[in-house]
Parts: structure tokens; C-alpha cells; sequence
């Protein structure tokens, strides 16, 4: 059959929504939908038409043990098990990781001397969210970034070697509490980078690198996998 | 009442939350379960009577859209139309693997008088809103309350049965004692009639404005 025909998609699709379209036949026509855009907008469009119709329903209250068990599924507040939550949203992460962060910042002031600032820049370690190794398929980098007194400008540098793609470059992306990351430009993966900006954006609570196709993220939120984060 | 207007009122914020989810915001997930589950349970159970499958399909519902939150396109859908298409899909595939239990029960078929134009369904011990009340209620917003009148007393009657409470072709023609064909070409001339004056109400909505 010849899916892209107007009037037999509209006519699967209108079956398939409204809930007739049963058996072999639907689970056929889930199987096309990914490979057939006409198909897919037929759908869209009668379940616009229909769906409205179910807000004539009395809402009726699950019980509460559905969402604990959603919340367990997921991996809720009261697992420990490592959950897709956002990178800047794991904060429990970084207070590990502020011992660590004094330390590096004495290094740094070596690597960066800075000659007079009114304020002492601020200096931020990003760990590696990969372990050592590469296990995991994410490889392991770790930067130090410092942050001019007045937040006009960062300095990053590598710690140690990164072994990046040819086909791959790194953003560094400046996160504010709960809200998605902002980014402040592309790094390199081999010496220091000066990034410079108006300002930080606001509340700027931790910085990160992620890994993103050449020319960076093309939706301006990190794309690929986050390499290494650091708390301010 | 609740109608049609409502369900874009609110899509906006829904689509924010949505979006959050999409980014593993958990707060913003739960508000978003807060906002719809008792929307999509009801769908649910409507269409699965049984209330604990009917909690384990909404369970599903809520993991899957947790998962794939990122891939909510706020363009392409309004968002309780994807969590309820999502709900509703998940509902009727449990009724295929439900299948040998029987799902509704036998319409009371005494005294068969046929000038009676109620609804047989509604009679059936259930306090909730029959098929056909609910459709009436849907016709409070504008365009629908017009195009529902367009359809005929069987034809709107098809419908109902088979968008409310995930009934088949086979299984609305059981409940209302029609033969099978007869019953797929009301529920496909009803579908029709309404695309039709959905979209003439849609173009005089526009005319109206420009």
C-alpha cells in the first residue's frame, strides 16, 4: 500500500486515533509512523481534533502510590541510584569535590599570574565525569578555569592531556542554579582560552565542558556528553 | 466547564514543564504529574475498568514520558494532546492483551423496544458520565458543539463508544445490535463529518479575524 496517498493515511490515521484501528493492523501502523512523515501528520492532525473531546472527563485522582512508584522507577529523591537528572542540577556532586578545588587553586595562581586585579579572580576546578580510563565511552578530562575578579573574563586550561576527536570540540557553558546552561564559547583542548564576556550571566553557580560537533552546540544547550563540571 | 478553550489555556505551562523534565528537572515533572494525572487516569480507566491495570498503565504513561520528554516537540503538539494520545494509546494495547477477558458487559436487551432512542450503555451500573452525556458536554466549545449536532443520533452514538471506552468496530456493533458494516461506515462517516466541520470552523475563525 502506498502510505504517502493523502486520503488512506488520513483514513489509518483517523481509525488509529479514534481508537478502531485494533490488533495486527495497529501495531502495523506504529511501525510505519517513524518512517512515514505524511502518516505522522495525519496523526497529529485528527488527534488534535479528537483529544480535546476527553476534557469533558471528571478528572479522577490517582491513588498516591502510583507516583511513588513512578518516583521509584526514575530513580526519585529518596534513591540513591544515579538518575538522568541535570548535570547542574546534582549538587550533593560538587560539595565533594571543594577540597579538591583549593588545592588546584594554588596551582593555578602559579599558571596564572595575574598582575594586579582590584578583586582575586575566582578559580574553578572541573572534574571529570568520567572515571579514569575512558570506561563508559565518555573520556575522562578534568580543566581549571579562572574567573577575572570582575567576571568579564575566564581563563581556561586543561589538566593534563585530552584526547580529542578531530571531528569534536569543546564549550564551555556557565550554569545559574536550576536553569539550563549559557554558553560562553568554545575551549581548547590543548593549552589556555580566553573567553571573554560582558559579564557572567547572573548567579553563575557552576561552570562545565561539554563535548559538541565543530562550531559548537547547534541548539545552545550542551548537545553531547558533559566532560568535566566545577562549582564556583 | 471544562472544554476545548481550556485545553489550550493551559498548554503553555505544560509545555514548560515539559520541557524541564526534558532537561531532568524532577520538580518540574512532578508539577507536570500534579497538573495531568487525574486527567489521564480518568482517560485511562474509562478505557481499562480495571483500576489496578488501570494505575499500572498510568504508571508506564508517566516512566515513558519522563524518558522521552526531550523529544516532546512543543511545535508540532499542544501538550495534553501528546500526554493524552500517549495515556490512551497505552490503554487500548492493554485491552489486546486483555483480550480473552471479556471488557464490557452485555447490554440489558429486555424488552427491545426500539422507539426508545436512550443510550443502552448508559443504563449499566456506573455513576460516571455516559458516552453520549460526555459528548454533549465536549460540544460546550463552539466549533464542536456545531459539528457534533452535524452527525446523526447513531453516528454519534458509535463514536462515543469507541473514543470514550476503547471499544472496537466489533464490539460497538455487539452494544448497539447493528451489523458490523453498518457500524464501520457510521464511525467512518461520523470521523469525516467531523474532520469537515472542524476545519470549516477553523477557516471561519480565521476569515472572522482577518
Amino acid at each position: 500500500m502506498d502510505y504517502s496517498r493523502p486520503e488512506l493515511a488520513d483514513r489509518l490515521a483517523a481509525d488509529y486515533v479514534a481508537g478502531t484501528l485494533r490488533g495486527p493492523a495497529r501495531r502495523r501502523f506504529e511501525a510505519l509512523l517513524p518512517a512515514h512523515p505524511a502518516l505522522r501528520a495525519a496523526v497529529r492532525a485528527w488527534q488534535d481534533r479528537l483529544m480535546p473531546l476527553t476534557a469533558t472527563l471528571a478528572p479522577l485522582p490517582p491513588s498516591p502510590q502510583v507516583w511513588q512508584r513512578i518516583q521509584a522507577r526514575i530513580g526519585g529523591a529518596t534513591s540513591a541510584a544515579p538518575a538522568p537528572s541535570a548535570w547542574w542540577a546534582r549538587l550533593a556532586f560538587w560539595r565533594g569535590f571543594a577540597a579538591l578545588a583549593s588545592v588546584a587553586a594554588m596551582s593555578l595562581a602559579v599558571l596564572l599570574a595575574n598582575p594586579g586585579p582590584t578583586l582575586p579572580p575566582i578559580v574553578v576546578v572541573m572534574n571529570a565525569t568520567a572515571p579514569a580510563g575512558g570506561a563508559g565511552g565518555v573520556m575522562p578530562a578534568s580543566f581549571v578555569a579562572s574567573i577575572s575578579g570582575d567576571g568579564r573574563a575566564v581563563v581556561t586550561k586543561p589538566l593534563g592531556n585530552v584526547a580529542l576527536q578531530p571531528d569534536r570540540v569543546l564549550e564551555l557553558w556557565a550554569a545559574a542554579g536550576k536553569n539550563p546552561p549559557r554558553s560562553l564559547g568554545l575551549i581548547s583542548a590543548s593549552g589556555a582560552t580566553v573567553v571573554r564576556r560582558a559579564s557572567l550571566p547572573l548567579g553563575t553557580d557552576h561552570l562545565a565542558v561539554s563535548l559538541e560537533p565543530p562550531g559548537g552546540s547547534p541548539t545552545g544547550a550542551p548537545t553531547g556528553p558533559v566532560l568535566a563540571v566545577g562549582q564556583l | 466547564m471544562p472544554a476545548a478553550a481550556d485545553w489550550s489555556d493551559r498548554s503553555r505551562e505544560l509545555a514548560q514543564l515539559l520541557a524541564r523534565a526534558g532537561l531532568g528537572d524532577r520538580a518540574a515533572f512532578a508539577t507536570l504529574y500534579e497538573r495531568t494525572s487525574a486527567h489521564l487516569f480518568a482517560v485511562v480507566l474509562r478505557i481499562n475498568r480495571d483500576r489496578a491495570q488501570a494505575e499500572d498503565i498510568l504508571q508506564e504513561v508517566y516512566v515513558n514520558v519522563w524518558r522521552s520528554a526531550q523529544s516532546f516537540d512543543a511545535a508540532q503538539s499542544q501538550p495534553l494532546t501528546w500526554l493524552t494520545s500517549v495515556a490512551r494509546n497505552r490503554a487500548i494495547d492493554s485491552l489486546r492483551r486483555a483480550q480473552s477477558q471479556p471488557q464490557i458487559q452485555a447490554a440489558p436487551t429486555s424488552g427491545g423496544d426500539d422507539a426508545e432512542d436512550t443510550d443502552v450503555y448508559d443504563k449499566l451500573a456506573d455513576d460516571s458520565a455516559g458516552p453520549l452525556e460526555l459528548l454533549s458536554r465536549a460540544s460546550d466549545a463552539r466549533a464542536l458543539t456545531h459539528c457534533m449536532e452535524g452527525l446523526s443520533a447513531p453516528q454519534r452514538q458509535s463514536v462515543a463508544l469507541a473514543f470514550f471506552d476503547g471499544l472496537s468496530h466489533a464490539e460497538v456493533a455487539d452494544q448497539l445490535q447493528q451489523p458490523l458494516g453498518t457500524v464501520k461506515s457510521w464511525v467512518r462517516r461520523a470521523l469525516m463529518a467531523l474532520k469537515g466541520c472542524l476545519e470549516a470552523a477553523v477557516q471561519r475563525d480565521v476569515a472572522g479575524r482577518g
